[in-house]
């Protein structure tokens, strides 16, 4: 018995000792070019003679000892993402955080978010952003594409130059349900080309900037793919092995666990500082950091908690960056659901919520306050906690106020709701957390917690007299039209779609609001809407959560880091390791 | 035994039918729509609609059940909903990274549990029986990732002995087996408890037995009474629950396999639940069931061996 142990505990000692072990030298044949003087018998005039000769070339094997030469060592990013696996690679309809992040470092667009700043655009396939004509009253803004940007080579097509062939089809495609997921947002738009480096984007409808730049940024439909490599493999394949001519080019996926990414090395704006990036799908929180603190990932996605990023930077060498643009969460009432068709009892339900309570959960710097359903911390058209204060519509906790209201109301002894929620801890949260500052005021509240999908499925089919969403959208237009404009009713709207609360009060300025070109009009129209959805108290803006990663010191992104619409921090041909 | 064996493999077939339909309904049962969870909450309402009829999820629930049956039989798993890649391609690259941890972790619990099981049975009721016994109780209680967790925590981070996460590169011997231990060691021990609880109670029962008295009466070394006697008696409960365990096991490395990060079919079952693909998930459910079924019968064979009184 004791033998067997000995000789097991030598068996697994062996096995780890050979795993760990440097790499064994190697014995190699060398051949290595030498002189050498030779005697050799000549014959001068008649005479033999021995005469010593230098023979210049001479080839002998040499046995040479030497360790395996180490290769100079990939620079490569190893970043993990909380999703299971891979969604798809084809950018008209990467939908999930991880398959955002993927796109954003291979493809381009005519112009981009600048990398680490959400609010600022730049050209990025396109020469310069133009100005926009107005053509038989239509508005044309017509793009000057760069000239050298290769679209990355695959199996399917050789790299080859992008033209505004590609840009055109990419459009188009961006406009059909069939192969976007965006379709809507293109509605009344065409686009042409005019030569090889000339693009021509007409809008039926003349739009500010602010509204039509998104369409063409690196940002959901705005993305440009490569034409030829997406016919010749079709769209399935191109899900899996996307061609596109950002900085960094598809390489491999292994199922469940990653996407290597590596550099282009034609990219337009000069070589990665990177080789590779791997992006690894890391659903389980504690594995990301275990993997971080190891030294076996270099970045990582981390928890929407302030304890958390408390904690995680305490650690030696390790950062964490809160960053945006951050995820609003709004609180919308349902007014086909009584009691909360009475506007009395919807000002209660606000006077009674604390904004935070609601905030101590996730914490600084993690989550911070709104006061209008579009964050005036990240776009045009918001209202700032002063401006709702001066016209009175903070909402400010005021517990006797919210009881007088539903005695008034004719619910003095307060009413029961039921609803669902997500798992997701950015939603439970704050149902559990308006649950128990309601029981304050009579209201009860049953929660039924559901996975994330179902929730979505259930709240869509108008089950919840309170629906709490957490979303970010790219500008006031979307936000409004997709939560207020009457064609988004749930179930029942012309294209139904996230206005949870049935309400058909603000169409007129949402639309006014989009075709207006003045951009302080604009906004003072958005602003307009937002009022009356406040005074009407519709939904009730709560907070807007950031991004958080971690990462080791040694992780240079190459940009300051402010917000990012691909929701993690940009990776980047600048981005760098700086060990 | 063959006659035996055609038997067996026969019953299977209404066994695996009986699983798949119930593995159909099931995965169509649960809320959420594979089209919103693809398309996420930004798409339009018609790019929703455009994808659910190219997924076929439009077509009467009956239709959809026929056709993934008869793609079954002519040996296709269908392709993935969500990236569209072959089901059959991406079983084949994660399955050796679950097969190869099942394998290892049976390795650990059955190198350490039987000895351990036979050390406590001849020590029983001593201080080192106490201990064992405890050990493998706490060892029962714990619970899968919990003690992953703890084992990474110890070898990863404290002693920076052997990565924590990811799978490793199948064809690099180094790379893989450093990752493979962690994640083996954490299945093992679970499973080292429960085989040690059992042997030693097998062999308790099989060392007061008259013949191992016998035995020891002839005189015979202690070692050739507890191996050739009564060890060889207690097998059949033992390769019963390593049978048993090793079904177990597969189950339980969908928790390891996320916890270590680690590809496999239990991550991909996980990732299949949470992208609501459904052809994914039936065809890992169907997996599933073959090992189950395969790993039942090897285990009855394997009684014929250890026990030659039991005849197929």
């Amino acid at each position: 018995m004791k033998r067997i142990i000995v000789l097991i505990t030598l068996l697994v000692a062996v096995l780890i000792i050979s795993a760990c072990a440097q790499p064994t030298p190697k014995v190699v044949e060398k051949e290595v070019v030498v002189t050498q003087i030779v005697k050799e018998t000549v014959i001068v005039e008649g005479t033999p003679q021995v005469v010593e000769k230098q023979v210049e070339v001479t080839k002998i094997v040499q046995e040479v000892v030497t360790a395996t030469p180490v290769p100079k060592e990939p620079v490569v990013l190893r970043y993990a993402d909380k999703a299971a696996d891979l969604g798809t690679m084809d950018p008209h309809f990467a939908a999930a955080t991880n398959d955002r992040n993927l796109v954003d470092m291979i493809f381009n667009a005519l112009v981009r978010y600048k990398p680490g700043d959400g609010t600022q655009f730049e050209p990025d396939l396109a020469e310069s952003i133009p100005v926009p004509e107005i053509v038989n009253g239509k508005q044309v803004w017509t793009f000057r594409l760069r000239h050298g940007i290769m679209c990355h080579p695959s199996d399917a097509v050789p790299s080859y130059e992008l033209t505004a062939d590609d840009v055109v089809f990419s459009l188009n495609k961006s406009a059909t349900a069939d192969t976007s997921a965006y379709a809507g947002e293109y509605s009344g738009m065409s686009v042409d080309k005019v030569d090889d480096y000339t693009v021509k984007v007409t809008m039926e409808q003349p739009i500010s900037p602010v509204l039509f730049l998104p369409k063409v940024a690196d940002y959901a439909g705005g993305f440009i793919i490569c034409q030829k490599p997406y016919e010749a493999m079709g769209a399935e394949e191109f899900k899996t092995h996307p061609v596109g001519t950002g900085p960094f080019m598809f390489d491999s996926y292994s199922p469940q666990e990653k996407v290597v990414l590596k550099a282009n090395d034609s990219y337009f704006r000069g070589r990665p500082l990177l080789d590779a990036v791997e992006y690894r799908f890391m659903p389980e929180l504690n594995s990301r950091e275990l993997g971080l603190r190891s030294g076996e990932l270099d970045v990582i996605n981390g928890a929407a908690e302030g304890q958390w990023v408390k904690r995680m930077n305490q650690e030696d060498g390790i950062r964490v960056d809160v960053y945006g643009v951050g995820e609003v969460a709004t609180i919308h009432f349902n007014l086909t659901r009584p009691p909360l068709d009475d506007v009395r009892v919807r000002q209660a339900i606000a006077y009674a919520l604390d904004r935070d309570e609601f905030l101590a959960l996730f914490g600084a710097p993690v989550a911070a306050n709104v006061y209008s359903q579009v964050p005036a911390q990240f776009l045009a058209g918001g209202l700032t906690k002063k401006e709702v204060d001066d016209l009175g519509l903070e909402y400010a906790l005021n517990i006797d106020k919210a009881k007088q209201l539903l005695a008034d109301a004719g619910y003095a002894d307060g009413f029961s709701l039921e609803m669902v929620s997500s798992e997701r801890e950015s939603y439970l949260k704050n149902y559990q957390s308006m649950q128990a500052q309601l029981a304050k005021v009579g209201i009860k509240i049953k929660i039924n917690t559901v996975d994330h999908s179902s929730m979505h499925k259930l709240i869509r089919e108008d089950v919840n007299p309170i629906v709490i969403y957490v979303a970010w959208r790219p500008n006031a237009d979307v936000y409004l039209t997709r939560f207020y404009h009457s064609d988004s009713i749930v179930v029942t709207g012309a294209k139904p779609d996230t206005n949870f609360s049935h309400y058909t009060g603000i169409d007129d300025l949402i639309e006014e609001a989009r075709v207006e070109l003045d951009p302080d009009k604009q906004i003072d129209l958005w602003k307009q809407a937002q009022i009356k959805l406040l005074t009407e108290m519709i939904s009730y803006p709560l907070q807007y959560q950031n991004q958080v990663t971690a990462r080791w010191d040694y992780v240079d992104y190459g940009h300051v880091l402010k917000s990012a619409l691909a929701l993690y921090p940009q990776i980047t041909e600048n981005t760098r390791i700086v060990k | 035994m063959l006659k035996y064996l055609a038997t067996r493999l026969a019953l299977t077939i209404p066994t695996f039918l009986a699983v798949l339909t119930l593995v159909f309904f099931v995965v169509r049962v649960i809320p959420g729509d594979p089209a919103t969870a693809a398309l996420g909450d930004y798409a339009s309402q018609e790019a929703v609609t455009a994808l659910r009829e190219r997924m076929g999820l439009n077509d009467p629930l009956y239709i959809q059940y026929f056709r993934f049956l008869a793609d079954l039989a002519r040996g296709d798993l269908g392709k993935s909903m969500i990236t569209g890649k072959s089901i059959s391609e991406m079983v084949r690259q994660v399955l050796p990274y679950t097969l190869e941890l099942t394998l290892s972790a049976i390795f650990v619990g059955a190198l350490l549990g039987v000895p351990l099981g036979i050390y406590t049975a001849r020590n029983s009721n001593t201080t080192i029986d106490y201990i064992g016994r405890i050990t493998s109780l706490a060892g029962l209680s714990v619970p899968a990732f919990y003690l992953g967790i703890l084992i990474m925590l110890l070898f990863a981070i404290k002693l920076k002995l052997l990565p924590a996460v990811g799978g490793g590169d199948l064809n690099d011997f180094k790379s893989n087996i450093t990752h493979l231990a962690l994640p083996a060691l954490t299945l093992g021990l679970i499973m080292t408890a429960s085989v040690t609880r059992l042997t030693r109670s097998a062999m308790l029962n099989v060392l007061k037995e008259d013949y191992v008295r016998t035995a020891r009466a002839k005189g015979l070394p202690e070692r050739a009474v507890v191996f050739r006697h009564a060890l060889r008696a207690a097998l059949v409960p033992i390769v019963s629950i390593i049978g048993i365990w090793a079904a177990n096991l597969i189950a339980d490395s969908v928790l390891t396999e996320t916890v270590f990060a680690r590809p496999g079919l239990g991550k991909m079952l996980v990732g299949a639940i949470m992208q609501r693909d459904y052809t994914a998930l039936q065809s890992v459910m169907v997996i599933y069931t073959g090992f189950v079924v395969v790993i039942n019968l090897i285990t009855d064979l394997v009684y014929s061996l250890v026990d030659p009184r039991i005849t197929h």
